[in-house]
């Protein structure tokens, strides 16, 4: 195999990211991965801001270029490819990122890569832990939650997904709801530790329909009603009853997880495959015990179960890099009108799921 | 210094202009979306018109704004991808600088904003006023000013005279902040 060196660029929400990943006959390497985060700029406003994301990410995307390059040890003449994410995503973000990854291709000659970010997701499996085509996918982030079964590097089949929020999202509101800190995740996860998670019964929407699909907005409204009744019960929200009310909370989610995951492998294992494997990506993975429950599942499955560390499972530029790889080894490359996409399902077979209106399906 | 690749998305076209010996070719193609498709082929064609390629280039300038936010955008970062590809300067010139260039200061410039405002600056000897938004009503008598090639064609010459020193990388000048508001839903009153 060709020795092939590739620069991803990152911007489709609140991370700019750059980074630089070497592939040879010994495999791919991430020689380097930079991500900078926004998360400071977002706090106050209790989620990303769009226009302050887009703002972000157009004076700091070429200098974590600039940063993955040194850390790399390497120059622009060292490359053989750019790829860059092209959507789906914050469009503002992604615009800038494809612009910047233009303007170097135009410059250096190298090819442009125009990479799906939830491809990017979908493959880091490969890239961390050598999956093996095909596996099954949960992608479970701030903007994203669905099965996808990957059988190639360009063939991913969609066996569901939310039709609504994303789980994160849901996490983010009820750490604003508990007056928790942002990201609501880690600070929701940390509260359920102290909670009883029976004592607050929250619904589990969709739950009893077959299919793998998932709803997390009605969660989001239970559990305000479910604060409210508290609130009103005790003149204010005592420490029990927050931590009663995040247990609840990410119990429900576990759950709803768990048995679409039990669903979705089902589907998955009719196709036989020779060694099956579950992977999981995304912020919410590092959820322990989401994690825990999805380890549980596949071992009582019979399913080898991985989880890219936390630096390749949450928005990063090496999984850019990564699968513009496999589109640049397949001869692939855009031209300098490449567009940039708010809405780019990775199964364009699949009947949409969200925002089926007049801009196309968005995931 | 020359050549100089002039670059402007800040209003619903795509602009450039190339600053060469003796000469400024520039044109303007307007269209009210698709600038971040049309851009660098619209570049490429000037280019080639020229018979130059984009490693001839010895910097860029881009508009900075103010403008569409997003037509600023596209067009700083495809500039500081090209000055980072090519290793050569990127300046930004603003549009209040574009539109004074070669008239006599002080002076104050106007240039159109959304819902029937303006964007205001005025330019003093060798400085600036922050620029402000304000409502066109408000703005008294305005002289048109140059129209979008005589505005990119100052943007190459007003970074031809930069060029030579280091300048910082180009920023888009929004005016406004971004739109954002806290959350609606107040954190809960925590109690014992």
């Amino acid at each position: 195999m060709t020795e092939l060196t590739i620069l991803g660029i990152e911007s489709s929400c609140d991370d700019s990211a750059a980074a630089v990943l070497r592939e040879d006959g010994a495999g791919a390497r991430v020689l380097s991965s930079v991500v900078r985060g926004q998360a400071e700029l977002h706090e106050a406003f209790g989620g990303v801001v769009p226009e302050i994301a887009a703002r972000a990410h157009a004076e700091v995307l070429d200098h974590c270029v600039e940063a993955a390059l040194s850390e790399a040890g390497l120059g622009l003449a060292d490359l053989d490819g750019i790829a860059v994410t092209a959507g789906p995503g914050l469009i503002g973000g992604v615009l800038s990122g494809v612009m910047l990854a233009k303007g170097l291709s135009a410059a250096t000659g190298l090819p442009l890569i125009g990479v799906n970010h939830l491809a990017g997701h979908a493959l880091t499996p490969r890239l961390t832990d050598g999956l093996e085509f095909p596996y099954l996918l949960l992608l479970v982030s701030g903007g994203h939650c669905q099965f996808l079964m990957v059988e190639d590097e360009a063939t991913f089949r969609r066996l569901g997904g939310t039709i609504d929020d994303a789980p994160g999202e849901a996490f983010d509101k009820t750490a604003r709801l508990l007056g928790l800190p942002q990201p609501g995740g880690p600070a929701v996860e940390a509260e359920a530790r102290e909670g009883d998670a029976g004592r607050i019964r929250l619904p589990r929407p969709l739950l009893d329909r077959p299919g793998c699909d998932m709803s997390f907005s009605g969660l989001k409204t239970a559990l305000l009603r479910a604060r409210d009744a508290e609130m009103a019960e005790a003149g204010g929200l005592t420490r029990a009853a927050r931590a009663d009310l995040a247990a609840g909370f990410q119990q429900a989610v576990v759950e709803i997880l768990t048995e679409k995951t039990r669903r979705a492998l089902a589907l998955y294992l009719e196709a036989a495959p020779e060694r099956p494997a579950f992977a999981v990506a995304g912020g919410v993975a590092a959820n322990g015990p989401i994690r825990a429950a999805l380890q549980g599942l596949c071992a009582e499955a019979g399913v080898a179960f991985s989880a890219p560390p936390l630096a390749l499972c949450t928005d990063n530029a090496a999984m850019i890099a990564f699968a513009g790889l496999a589109r640049l080894r397949a001869g692939e490359a855009d031209g300098l009108d490449l567009s940039a996409r708010p809405r780019w399902p990775l199964d364009a077979a699949a009947a949409p799921m969200i925002g089926s209106g007049r801009k196309g399906a968005k995931a | 210094m020359t050549p100089i690749l002039a670059i402007d998305t800040s209003a619903a076209h795509c602009a450039a202009a190339l600053r060469l010996e003796g000469r400024v070719p520039a044109r303007v193609e307007p269209m009210a979306k698709g600038q971040a498709e049309r851009l660098m082929p619209f570049l490429e064609d000037l280019l080639a018109d020229e018979g130059l390629g984009w490693r001839d280039l010895a910097a860029i300038g881009v508009g900075c704004g103010p403008g569409n936010f997003t037509g600023l955008r596209i067009g700083v970062s495809a500039a500081r991808g090209l000055a980072l590809g090519l290793g050569i300067p990127a300046v930004g010139v603003s549009g209040f600088e574009a539109a004074a260039h070669g008239l006599p200061r002080p002076l104050t410039v106007a240039l159109p904003a959304p819902r029937a405002h303006l964007w205001t600056q005025r330019l003093t000897g060798d400085g600036a006023e922050p620029p402000a938004l304000l409502a066109a009503a408000e703005a008294g008598e305005v002289v048109h000013g140059p129209d979008a090639e005589a505005l990119v064609r100052a943007i190459a010459e007003i970074a031809a005279l930069r060029a030579a020193t280091p300048q910082p990388r180009p920023a888009p000048l929004y005016v406004r902040p971004a739109d954002a508001a806290p959350p609606r839903d107040p954190a809960p009153v925590l109690i014992g």
